[in-house]
């Protein structure tokens, strides 16, 4: 243990290492590790049986579809948001973004019913999107934009220190150079913000795998067409399956690692300029 | 030329931080804009670069007017004191970064790459990222890339600040070399006269947002026309000295100045005299001194800084009272001097010692405000007179003191008649109130010349006018004025007014003479003065324009006491509540007064 024991400021290495792997062990390893044992009483075939069901397919689809695609959203109008927040000074600025956290601390389930009033037929929104053909309550554009909502303040708060960091000397370099202002923005400006911008994308998409509360109200829960994986969990779960629903919560974590493993490789790779010392 | 700036001003909110600056850069010039921090000059900077705009005033580049070019189409090249190197480029992207934006093809950037790491003697190092690289070797990066695309001029912010004393010394001389290899007209920013020193071909310090003098290096340490720069660049003692008919006396002592030709020597009047720590002599009896012997003084600190030796003496009292400087605290009148190995050898010297002080050169400051007196009829307002919080603050700025005095006689001065105690010594201080006029007119007679008028606190100028009555007048108050502009934040507006129903063809004279004027502030006191010509009586035109701008200060040139009275009246009656500093300059022979 001394040999990657680091000399440090703050005394107390081996108590605080063994109390954060005891922490680490106690609230996410073991439950996570009785999960995969409960998923192991179930015999293979009927594994695969439960977790290549048409209808658990489908649910995995929209899932990971609709948080992909809400967090991929919230990475291109929260960079706008954090930009504009960062960048400008107007009244009502501090207001705006206190706005940000609303999603963080509003029970998901009341963003379920806001939005499904909202879009709903006859709600303030959805009646002028009805005639042009496009519903959104209750089909998987409401389990977009119910993820949207839940998932746009972890791409602005991650994104605001690194725009705030962005030196602006940068840009008068770059503009001195003669670059134009979309030049220094995708030259200079992206790049430099890329490891903050993934880590936000990455923050949202896996809350909007979890999110259950928000979107069970606005999707309709139609099976093979509206129907979340958690939700589905739910639902074995109050049919007391619990292996099935086990099985269903292992492909998710698996699925759910290996993407967040890519982002965070992305990431890694994005910062490799970065090296310690460097100013 | 290649950099041309005429009377660019830039503000903050109301406030210059760049103030009616005028320069000319030289064709190839290596020019260094030297100031403390907070002066302007970082500001100044960037308005060349084009990345601030100006309020006033106008920017060109080889006879091209670009102020209001954008910094992308100015063609400058500009090195930051962070580098702003783009750290997720490689060294390679990074110099090729201005010829990519060009769409120069990619042989063509090589080779112009290539040829840039000889220049700066980093080549080999274009795979490197900037984060792989020592600051030195950054800061020459950046330089390269500044210089890719052929800019007309390089700016050059403080780009030596992040970096230690061994690789600063390296990178001067790289950038000196570049500079001449390349003949490129260049600026460069600093607070560190070494680096300017080291660098220049002509500097041109900055305080307060204006340009206060420009000179070579050795001129301006050996010459400098102003009180800041003879203490910003390098050491100084400051000596209050008199001007007389004969010669410049400090103390009772004459003193030889070889560069007197500048100074106004019709008048008896002060003077600051500049002494660098190496012009003092020290000697353990007056009569061994190979220069002239100024004071006698007790040694009270000795430093050892390897080649130099610098020494701190107190003078004994009578000395010690014509020491304005460095300190600015007239009660420590401590002197410094420097000293070379040889000469520590000849008189070695510890804490305690005596010696006596000689000067071998002294420079006389051509500034007509020395000192200031604050005086009153009484002790408790002479007391509250020099404290106030403008005066302080003035005083502070111009490294010079303020005294108090108590003149019995400005309670009645009407009176009152000659008192030959008053002796005109630098610039006399009344407080504003009902009868100031009496006063002022009375110190006047006892040969005060400049008078500072100042109503309570708080006190803010962000405007002085300048208005003369008399031809006689004109030069002494302009060299009030510059040297008063020198210390405070505030626009200069000379006001010209004619009588009313003037003729149109002495119209055309008025406004010469007032475009004369401004020539003329410039050329002789380098000061910067916006004009104004107006019509009507003096007195009331200068009233309305005192109550109308916003925190307003005058400056007021006459020839003759009487004309206070017969023309301005109106400006003292009452209490004034705009501070007011009169410059008397007698018509010579005093036919007039």
């Amino acid at each position: 243990m001394s040999s990657f024991r680091q000399p440090s400021v703050l005394p107390g290495f081996g108590l605080t290492f063994g109390f954060a792997m005891f922490y680490l062990s106690a609230i996410v390893l073991i439950p996570l590790a009785a999960l995969v044992l409960k998923a192991g009483t179930l015999p293979w075939s009927e594994f695969w049986h439960v977790v290549t069901d048409p209808r658990s397919v489908a649910s995995y689809r929209l899932s990971f579809g609709a948080s992909l695609l809400a967090a991929s959203v919230n990475a291109v109008f929260g960079f706008i948001i954090a930009w504009t927040l960062v960048r400008y000074e107007f009244p009502g600025r501090k207001i705006i973004d206190a706005l940000i956290d609303m999603p963080f601390a509003l029970p998901t389930a009341v963003s379920g019913i806001a939005l499904t009033a909202v879009f709903a037929q006859n709600g303030w929104i959805g009646r002028y999107l009805e005639p042009l053909g496009i519903k959104v309550a209750y089909t998987w554009i409401g389990v977009t934009v119910a993820l949207t909502l839940i998932g746009l303040p972890f791409v602005v708060r991650s994104l605001q220190p690194a725009l705030q960091e962005v030196q602006s000397d940068l840009e008068d370099a770059a503009e001195t150079l003669g670059a134009g202002r979309f030049y220094i923005f995708r030259r200079i400006v992206l790049p430099t913000v890329m490891p903050a911008l993934l880590t936000g994308f990455a923050l949202a998409f896996a809350r909007a795998v979890g999110e259950y509360g928000s979107v069970i109200f606005i999707a309709g829960n139609l099976p093979m067409k509206t129907e979340i994986t958690p939700l589905l969990i739910v639902i074995r779960l109050e049919e007391f399956d619990y292996r099935a629903a086990a099985a269903l919560g292992f492909v998710t974590l698996v699925i759910s690692f290996l993407l967040l493993l890519s982002i965070n490789l992305l990431q890694a790779w994005g910062r490799r300029w970065m090296v310690a010392g460097g100013r | 030329m290649s950099i041309t700036l005429d009377q660019v001003t830039k503000r903050y909110q109301g406030v210059p931080v760049v103030n009616d600056v005028s320069l000319d850069v030289r064709e190839g010039e290596f020019f260094v804009l030297l100031g403390p921090s907070g002066s302007g000059k970082s500001t100044l900077l960037r308005a060349i670069a084009g990345l601030t705009g100006v309020d006033h005033g106008r920017i060109s580049l080889h006879g091209r007017d670009v102020t209001n070019v954008s910094a992308r189409q100015r063609g400058v090249g500009l090195v930051f004191q962070n580098y702003a190197l783009f750290r997720h480029m490689t060294v390679a992207e990074n110099i090729e970064f201005a010829l990519r934006v060009r769409r120069m093809r990619a042989r063509e950037r090589r080779e112009r790459r290539k040829e840039l790491l000889r220049l700066v003697a980093l080549e080999g190092l274009d795979d490197r990222l900037p984060t792989q690289l020592s600051g030195g070797q950054q800061q020459r990066i950046a330089v390269a890339r500044a210089l890719a695309h052929k800019p007309e001029v390089l700016l050059l912010d403080e780009p030596f600040g992040a970096l230690d004393a061994k690789i600063r010394e390296e990178l001067r001389r790289t950038i000196r070399q570049v500079q001449r290899e390349l003949r490129i007209s260049t600026v460069l920013v600093t607070h560190d006269q070494q680096e300017a020193f080291a660098l220049a071909d002509r500097i041109g310090v900055m305080n307060l947002g204006r340009l206060l003098e420009t000179a070579p290096p050795d001129e301006l340490y050996a010459r400098p026309t102003t009180r800041f720069v003879a203490t910003f660049l390098g050491a100084a003692n400051l000596l209050l000295a008199r001007q007389t008919p004969d010669g410049i006396r400090l103390g009772a002592a004459p003193v030889d100045v070889p560069g007197a030709e500048r100074i106004d020597n019709r008048r008896e009047h002060e003077v600051v005299a500049v002494l660098r720590p190496e012009e003092a002599e020290l000697a353990p009896t007056p009569e061994a001194l190979a220069s002239s012997y100024i004071a006698r003084g007790t040694v009270d600190e000795v430093v050892f800084t390897g080649a130099l030796e610098r020494i701190r003496i107190r003078l004994d009292d009578r000395a010690a009272a014509q020491l304005i400087g460095p300190e600015n605290n007239p009660d420590v009148g401590m002197l410094e001097a420097s000293r070379t190995q040889r000469e520590q050898r000849m008189f070695p010297l510890a804490p305690g010692g005596r010696v006596a002080i000689g000067m071998r050169r002294i420079h006389v400051l051509p500034t007509p405000l020395s000192s200031f007196t604050a005086l009153a009829a009484e002790a408790s307002q002479a007391g509250d007179l020099g404290r106030h919080p403008f005066l302080v603050n003035l005083a502070a700025r111009m490294r010079t003191r303020v005294s108090v005095r108590v003149e019995p006689a400005l309670a009645a001065p009407a009176g009152a008649g000659r008192v030959s105690r008053v002796e005109p010594a630098g610039v006399a201080v009344l407080a504003s109130a009902p009868g100031v006029l009496e006063q002022l007119e009375w110190l006047l007679r006892q040969g005060v010349t400049e008078v500072l008028i100042l109503p309570p606190p708080p006190l803010n100028p962000q405007r002085v006018l300048i208005h003369w009555l008399d031809r006689f007048a004109r030069g002494g108050t302009m060299a009030v004025a510059a040297s008063l502009l020198r210390h405070i934040a505030a626009e200069a507006v000379y006001l010209g007014i004619m009588p009313a129903g003037t003729p149109d063809s002495e119209r055309s004279l008025g406004i010469r003479e007032l475009l004369d004027a401004r020539s003329e502030a410039q050329a002789m006191h380098s000061l910067e003065m916006r004009t104004e010509l107006r019509t009507g009586d003096s007195a009331a035109e200068l009233a309305a324009q005192l109550k109308e701008s916003p925190e307003p200060m005058l400056i007021l040139g006459i020839a003759a006491v009487g004309q206070l009275r017969e023309r301005f009246a109106a400006i003292f009656a009452g209490a004034p509540t705009r501070p007011i500093l009169v410059v008397y300059r007698p018509v010579p022979g005093g036919s007039r007064a």
